[in-house]
């Protein structure tokens, strides 16, 4: 089955929405999910772009059980890393089950040929392959810790898990702590003269 | 080498890609400088789930100058900075052993989400960046 891994456009909008929610469900967070579909085109494909993506597309004699052509997609962005530079960030990867190599009938070619999640490694060659043309010196992204599969993934293209090597913890302020902390009252101590004034 | 020319041209050249705020003491006399003792230096990311984030990557205060309230006013900002750009949260890596800073931020109302949620950062550097992206065609 031939796949098509492109440039997500304005009109990719619905299906991108609909396949972030199919990944909160896997990840059990579909209660987190608060963004629409319109709130995601403006970010993403306005001016000044927020995220970019890539999707993979099928041609429409093999879409899905539904009737959908775009069957995964990989949304990312440019961070810094101060020891090494502009790096990016890869938010998320995804294909549709029906769409993996993880059913009964690949298991038996996936013995013996090793080849793994094509769809998905396809994406995250042309993730790399953008990573490099635009000199990003690294590629980061989480994962959860009961993903035995993503992890796998990952780690056997060369990923390192920084929260178990290194012990890194991502830490989180939203909503209403994000709100109390911009509104705390504070006093810095001045120190002049080795007398203390609070400014 | 990673070097200074490129952190300037990186931060404040045509397109930055990062962003920072300092926080500076006067000088001793009329005749010094300001001194910079701290800093924050930020961008912002993207959750598909709830939208735009602030993403704190360095945010340090010179070890002579803490307990002054300087390391709160700079999150202070921050966060501020980040509710007026519409960010939905700020985020941030902190290293498990870092005790004292994992609970300043616990107190202020942060979430440990690889502690709660079960979240890992991974890494792939330059040479499984190249090694993974696609061959160009001839």
């Amino acid at each position: 089955m031939d796949v098509k891994i492109r440039v997500a456009t304005k009109g990719d909008c619905k299906d991108i929405s609909r396949l972030i929610m199919d990944l909160a469900v896997h990840d059990k967070m579909s209660d987190q999910v608060k963004l629409s579909c319109d709130e995601l085109q403006r970010d993403g494909f306005s001016q000044n772009p927020l995220f970019e993506c890539l999707v993979a597309e099928i041609a429409d004699e093999n879409k899905s059980k539904e009737g959908f052509t775009i069957i995964g997609y990989a949304l990312y962005f440019y961070i810094y890393c101060t020891w090494k530079g502009r790096s990016m960030y890869l938010e998320d990867l995804y294909v549709m089950p029906e769409f993996r190599d993880w059913n009964i009938f690949c298991l038996m070619s996936l013995l013996m040929s090793s080849s793994g999640f094509g769809i998905g490694k396809s994406l995250l060659s042309n993730i790399a392959q953008v990573a490099k043309e635009k000199q990003c010196a690294r590629l980061h992204l989480i994962v959860l810790n009961w993903n035995s599969h993503s992890l796998d993934f990952y780690t056997a293209r060369g990923a390192q898990d920084l929260t178990v090597k290194e012990g890194w913890h991502l830490v989180h302020f939203d909503g209403q702590s994000l709100d109390h902390l911009a509104n705390e009252t504070q006093q810095i101590r001045k120190c002049v003269s080795g007398e203390d004034k609070v400014v | 080498m990673f070097v200074v020319a490129e952190l300037l041209e990186d931060g404040f050249g045509e397109t930055p890609f990062y962003h920072c705020i300092i926080a500076e003491v006067p000088g001793g006399d009329a005749s010094q400088d300001s001194k910079v003792v701290g800093f924050a230096m930020y961008y912002f990311t993207y959750d598909p789930w709830v939208g735009k984030q602030l993403y704190m990557e360095e945010f340090y205060v010179m070890d002579d100058f803490r307990g002054l309230g300087i390391g709160s006013e700079i999150l202070r900002r921050l966060s501020d900075l980040a509710v007026k750009t519409r960010c939905t949260g700020m985020m941030f890596v902190v290293a498990e052993n870092n005790e004292v800073s994992i609970q300043y931020y616990k107190r202020r109302g942060a979430e440990d989400l690889s502690q709660e949620e079960g979240w890992r950062l991974y890494r792939f550097d330059k040479s499984s960046l190249v090694k993974m992206a696609t061959p160009t065609e001839e």
